[in-house]
Formats: C-alpha cells, sequence, structure tokens
C-alpha cells in the first residue's frame, strides 16, 4: 500500500502539529474550543498566509522577495488614495491590487534580466515602495489634490485614511455561516496556488530553476518569464494582504504590515521551504502559518505579552531549522553506513 | 590606482561628490565646515554597524540582527547605567551583550547549520522581544550626564567619535587587508570548498564573522546612546537592512569573498548623506527610504552592466586571440 508515504511527510506532521496545538490551547482556555471563536481568530494572521502563500513559489526558485511588507502598505494608500479621488472603493481595490502586480513584476523583470542577488534587488524595492507609500500623499497634498482624506492632515498621520464604505468594511467582518470571507479566500488563494505549483508545467519548472538553473535553461524553460510570473503572484499576494488589512482595521495607511516580515518568512521555511531553493509546498506553508497564527493567539489569550511571543517564534523558527538540519544529519549518517556495510558485503 | 577608480568604492564616492556638490550648488549652506561634520556625526551608528556587517557578508553569509543587537546593547547599557553603573563597566556590558548576541547567531549558524537569515531572522524576533522585555517597554530616559559627555568632545573641530570610528575603519581596513588570519573571511567566502581543503578553519572563520558583527553592533549602540541620550525601543530598528544595503552600495559581494571595509563606510556614509541632502534641498524628510532604494537599485544595475561589457571584451578579446594564433600556425 502506497498511503503510508503520506504519513511520513513534512506535511502530515505540520498537520499533526496543528491539532495538538488546538488541543492543548483548548486545554488551558477552553474558548478555544469554541469553533466559531477559533475562525474569527483567523481575521488575525490572514494577512501573513495571503503573503507568504505566494512567496513560498518564490522561494522554490532559491529566490526571495522581502519587499511584500511595503507592498502592503504601497497597496493599503493606493486603495485610500484612488476612493479618497472620488473613485468606487472596488474600484480602488482593483487599482490596489492592479499596484501590487505591477510593483512584483517590476522586481521580477529586476531578478530575472540581471544576476544581482534577488534579495539585494527585493531589499533596494522596499525600501523604494515603502517611501514611495509614505511619500505619495504628501506629494499629492502639495499639488492641491486633498490626499488625507476628509479629516485633514493631523488625523491622517494618527489613523490613516478613515471613513471607508461599509460595504468595504464588509469585506473581511462578513461571513459565510460562521466562516469569514477572507478565510474562505486565502483557503481558495492556497487551492489556486497549490494546483497551479503541483499540477502545471508552470509549477514543475518553478521547481527545476530551484534545483538547477543552469539545467533549465539548456532543456529550453523560459526561465524569465516564468521568474517574473513567480513574483508577480507575490506582489499580488502582498497586494491582496494589504487590502484585507485595510479593510480589517478601517483604514488606508502607508506603515500597514511593517513587522510582518519574520512571521511571513517562518510561516514558508516552518511549511518545509528551503531556502536554498527546489522544495517547498503550498499546503506546507499554510499549516505552519495556520500554527504560528493560533499560537499567537493562543499565547496572548493566556496573558502573554507581545514581546514574549516574538521570542518565543524567533525560537521556535530556530529550533525547527535546526532539527531538520540534524535529522538531515543523521540521514546522511544511516546512508553512509548502509553503503559501507553493502561493500563490505554484509 | 587604475583599478581602484574602476572599483565599487570609487563609483560611489564619486557619486556622493558629485550630490553634495549639487546639493551645494542650490544651497551654499551644504558647504560649511559645520554641515559636512554633522553629516559625517549622523553617519557613525550606521558606520560602524555595516563594518561588522561586512565580516559576516563577506564570508558569503547575511546577519539581519545586527539592528536588534544593536537595540539590545543600547538598553543594557541604558538600565546599568541607571542602576549607578560606571560609564566604564556600563560599556563594557553592552560590549559584552552584543559580542554574546552575536556568539549565538554564530553558534546556531555554523554548529547548528541553520541558514544564515534563518538564524538571523529568529535571533532578531528574540532580541527584539528581550529589549522590550527587560525595560517592559519604556523607554530608557534620564540617562546621567557623563554618558553623554564623550559626544561633546572634539578635536579640531570634529567630534570625538568621529576620530573614533575613522581609527576602528583604519585598524579594520589595515586587518583586513594586510593582516593574514584576516583573509580568511575572502577565502571563505569566495570558495567555502577550497577554502577547507586548504586547510582553513572555515567554521571558526565564520563564528568569528558573526561575533564580530555582534560587537561592532554594540558599539555603535554606545555612539548613539551617548548622542541622543535616551533609549527608545525602536531604536536602530531596520538599521539591519541598511547596513546590508551600505554593503551593497559599498560594493561588498553577497556572494561573498568581495569588498573592503572602505566600501563599507563609503556606503553607510552615502545612504546617510542622502537624508542630509534631501533636507538641504528642501525635500520631505519622508521621501528618505524611496531615495536610498532607488540609489541601491541603480547602483546595482549599473555595476551589472558593467561587468557585462567587461565580461564581452574579455571574450572578445579570447577570440581575437585564438584566431591570430591560428593564423599563425601554418
Amino acid at each position: 500500500m502506497n498511503w503510508t508515504r503520506y504519513l511520513r511527510t513534512w506535511e502530515f506532521a505540520l498537520a499533526v502539529l496543528l491539532v495538538l496545538e488546538i488541543v492543548v490551547l483548548g486545554v488551558i482556555n477552553p474558548v478555544f474550543f469554541n469553533l466559531e471563536n477559533l475562525l474569527y481568530s483567523t481575521l488575525d494572521f490572514t494577512h501573513i498566509l495571503f503573503a507568504a502563500l505566494p512567496l513560498t513559489l518564490v522561494i522554490i526558485t532559491a529566490g526571495i522577495d522581502i519587499s511584500g511588507v511595503s507592498i502592503m502598505g504601497l497597496a493599503s494608500i493606493t486603495l485610500g488614495l484612488v476612493w479618497v479621488a472620488g473613485v468606487n472603493v472596488f474600484v480602488a481595490l482593483a487599482v490596489a491590487l492592479l499596484v501590487g502586480v505591477l510593483a512584483g513584476a517590476f522586481n521580477g523583470v529586476f531578478v530575472s534580466r540581471t544576476d544581482v542577488n534577488p534579495l539585494v534587488i527585493t531589499l533596494g524595492t522596499l525600501f523604494m515602495f515603502a517611501g514611495l507609500a509614505q511619500g505619495m500623499p504628501a506629494l499629492l497634498d502639495k499639488l492641491g489634490f486633498k490626499a488625507y482624506g476628509s479629516a485633514g492632515l493631523a488625523a491622517y498621520q494618527y489613523e490613516g485614511i478613515t471613513g471607508l464604505p461599509e460595504s468595504f468594511i464588509m469585506l473581511t467582518e462578513g461571513t459565510v455561516g460562521i466562516v469569514p470571507y477572507p478565510f474562505i479566500a486565502v483557503l481558495l488563494f492556497a487551492l489556486v496556488l497549490s494546483l497551479l505549483l503541483h499540477r502545471t508545467r508552470f509549477g514543475r519548472y518553478l521547481y527545476l530553476i530551484g534545483v538547477n538553473p543552469k539545467a533549465a535553461i539548456y532543456s529550453g524553460v523560459p526561465i524569465r518569464r516564468v521568474l517574473v510570473w513567480a513574483y508577480v503572484l507575490s506582489g499580488f499576494g502582498a497586494a491582496l494582504a494589504g487590502v484585507m488589512l485595510t479593510s480589517y482595521f478601517t483604514s488606508a495607511r502607508a506603515d500597514l504590515g511593517g513587522d510582518a516580515l519574520l512571521p511571513i518568512i517562518t510561516a514558508v521555511v516552518l511549511g518545509g521551504a528551503d531556502i536554498l531553493g527546489g522544495s517547498g509546498t503550498i499546503l506546507g506553508t499554510l499549516l505552519a502559518g495556520m500554527i504560528l497564527g493560533f499560537l499567537r493567539q493562543g499565547l496572548l489569550a493566556i496573558g502573554v505579552t507581545n514581546d514574549l511571543i516574538q521570542v518565543v517564534v524567533g525560537g521556535l523558527l530556530i529550533s525547527a531549522m535546526a532539527a531538520k538540519q540534524l535529522i538531515h544529519v543523521y540521514g546522511e549518517y544511516r546512508l553512509k553506513r548502509w553503503a559501507l556495510s553493502k561493500k563490505e558485503g554484509r | 590606482m587604475k583599478r581602484f577608480l574602476r572599483s565599487r568604492e570609487a563609483l560611489v564616492t564619486l557619486l556622493l561628490v558629485l550630490l553634495i556638490g549639487a546639493t551645494g550648488l542650490f544651497n551654499p549652506n551644504f558647504f560649511k565646515f559645520d554641515s559636512i561634520v554633522e553629516i559625517f556625526n549622523a553617519s557613525l551608528t550606521l558606520v560602524l554597524i555595516s563594518l561588522g556587517e561586512m565580516f559576516v557578508i563577506l564570508t558569503r553569509g547575511i546577519d539581519v540582527s545586527v539592528g536588534a543587537i544593536a537595540g539590545l546593547s543600547a538598553v543594557v547599557l541604558g538600565t546599568t547605567l541607571n542602576l549607578g553603573w560606571p560609564v566604564g563597566f556600563a560599556v563594557l556590558a553592552a560590549v559584552i551583550t552584543g559580542t554574546l548576541a552575536g556568539v549565538f547567531n554564530a553558534f546556531g549558524v555554523t554548529f547548528l547549520r541553520v541558514p544564515p537569515i534563518i538564524m538571523t531572522l529568529g535571533t532578531l524576533g528574540i532580541y527584539r522581544g528581550l529589549m522590550r522585555i527587560i525595560t517592559g517597554g519604556s523607554w530608557i530616559e534620564n540617562l546621567p550626564q557623563n554618558i553623554k559627555e564623550p559626544n561633546l568632545w572634539g578635536f579640531l573641530g570634529v567630534p570625538f567619535f568621529v576620530w573614533v570610528t575613522l581609527a576602528l575603519l583604519a585598524l579594520t581596513a589595515y586587518v583586513t587587508l594586510r593582516i593574514r588570519v584576516a583573509r580568511y573571511f575572502y577565502a571563505v567566502g569566495d570558495n567555502e570548498q577550497g577554502a577547507f581543503l586548504l586547510g582553513l578553519p572555515v567554521r571558526w572563520t565564520q563564528f568569528a564573522a558573526y561575533t564580530l558583527a555582534g560587537s561592532f553592533a554594540a558599539l555603535a549602540a554606545v555612539v548613539f546612546t551617548s548622542q541622543i541620550g535616551f533609549v527608545s525601543m525602536n531604536a536602530a530598528d531596520g538599521f539591519e537592512l541598511k547596513a546590508i544595503a551600505a554593503n551593497v552600495l559599498g560594493g561588498v559581494s553577497l556572494t561573498g569573498g568581495v569588498g573592503t571595509p572602505l566600501g563599507a563606510a563609503v556606503g553607510a556614509l552615502f545612504l546617510t548623506a542622502v537624508h542630509s541632502m534631501l533636507i538641504f534641498l528642501g525635500v520631505p524628510g519622508i521621501w528618505d527610504n524611496a531615495f536610498a532604494g532607488a540609489i541601491l537599485l541603480a547602483v546595482v544595475y549599473v555595476d551589472y552592466r558593467v561587468r557585462q561589457a567587461l565580461e564581452v571584451q574579455r571574450r572578445q578579446a579570447r577570440i581575437r586571440g585564438e584566431t591570430h594564433h591560428q593564423g599563425g600556425a601554418p
């Protein structure tokens, strides 16, 4: 029977860990067993998932995109500004997503057309997009456009562009039964990305580029186009995260998502993606992101401070990686012993 | 000399001089001795952090926790000072804290074999969290006067800390260019396997790099605490990314083995100068990041094109050389 091999995958281990975590947290604090509560609390970390899921594709190609946290702010402020200009809020939403796609395309073109390290490129765009998001409202205001919204500059600096219409706020407040819209959206997004990664040629190309870019070039993979699309998806996911946060916080701000970099990369890496490229799955990232998110919620609920949670998440990231490395080293050792024993004819 | 002119250090220095010149044309006040000294003074923190980061990048690693280490060291400095420790001991405690934080990174990267970006991203969270736990989240204010005093000392109109940093820069430059052991950083970063086969202590070289990054971050913490006289909870926030940007700008390659301390320092000076220049040109400070990012991208792009052109030139020379040779054979 072949099904037992699923039991040995990293994703299965993550799924077990997720269930265990919910049980343990639920025993400590029974509120956690309330399904409605549990689902509602996902709203606090769906934006991490939106950004982390497509980032998995980028990391599989042995690249990285740290500019996502700035794209969130850029998308949010774009949405706000377009709405302030008098455009329908859902058209503004589409414009914000388009900005995310364009920002991702910029990263992708730069990465695929030069041999510069993706970390350097997205570090540059991290600053650039954040700067644009911060500077745009001030510039537009100087040009005589009332960019700060009805409340003026002081209110803008304090709480961003507020007063967004109810129909837009409902995007995160609304539910199907007891499942919030964003959580459904993130599951759909994961499903689409998963099919894309595991069921299409594009997905296989991503892995090949990550394992051996030279082999990919020589076997005729359109490596540039594939890379651009990977970064476009990453930009799009970050923009989705920015839009979702805008609706959740009911205000458009330039600095949304600024502290999300650590949890986003933790989710991808804990989900089993190798930072050196060539491995990783969407399901793994989804599960790891949920484990981290619920852990945070659970610890906050039993009175652990945000600062200590940061320490715990950092420690978790390091120990997960260290454990993985140790298992790897042990596996190599066993393999060598096995090969040696075969050689000696035992 | 020709080699220096082609180097990234020269390119960035030239850009810096051009920008300073252009700013000076718009606002002659910029040329005053005081404003130039002010730029140097403001760049010290980033210069020191970037110098430490350089060692890590030379070995082909990356350390995104240096800003957090600086913050943690500053908190230790501020707390011990307010407990009434003499300045010397408090500074020592801060430097030891930074070094130990670096040692922890080094241990994870070299012995647990956690990939550097993961290890230091994890410790970024840990150190930032610890920093707030130690202080309970409030700023450390009312520091004794004696920590602020060194900032007021000066010689020839140049502040004390500028001299100290210049001395450290000169020392690092001398050591990395002339001392055998320090060349290991380059060897390990350029070709780890090769360095190992040559019998170099690869692991310990990497260990030293992360430790040095921690120590330099702690020194930076001492400088900025003395300069601003209090420790805020987002002290040195985001400096890890700025330090990496400064190194890349100054020609320290993330693929390891290439770069000089002078380059890292010029890169850091450049990023700080952009800020001052924008102010002198009347551009609001919020545009800082956009300019810094655009300049970083422009520099790496130009560098890529130059390398590409040189490569084409080299290949053409080789083809010409070979045809010439074949023509002479019969």
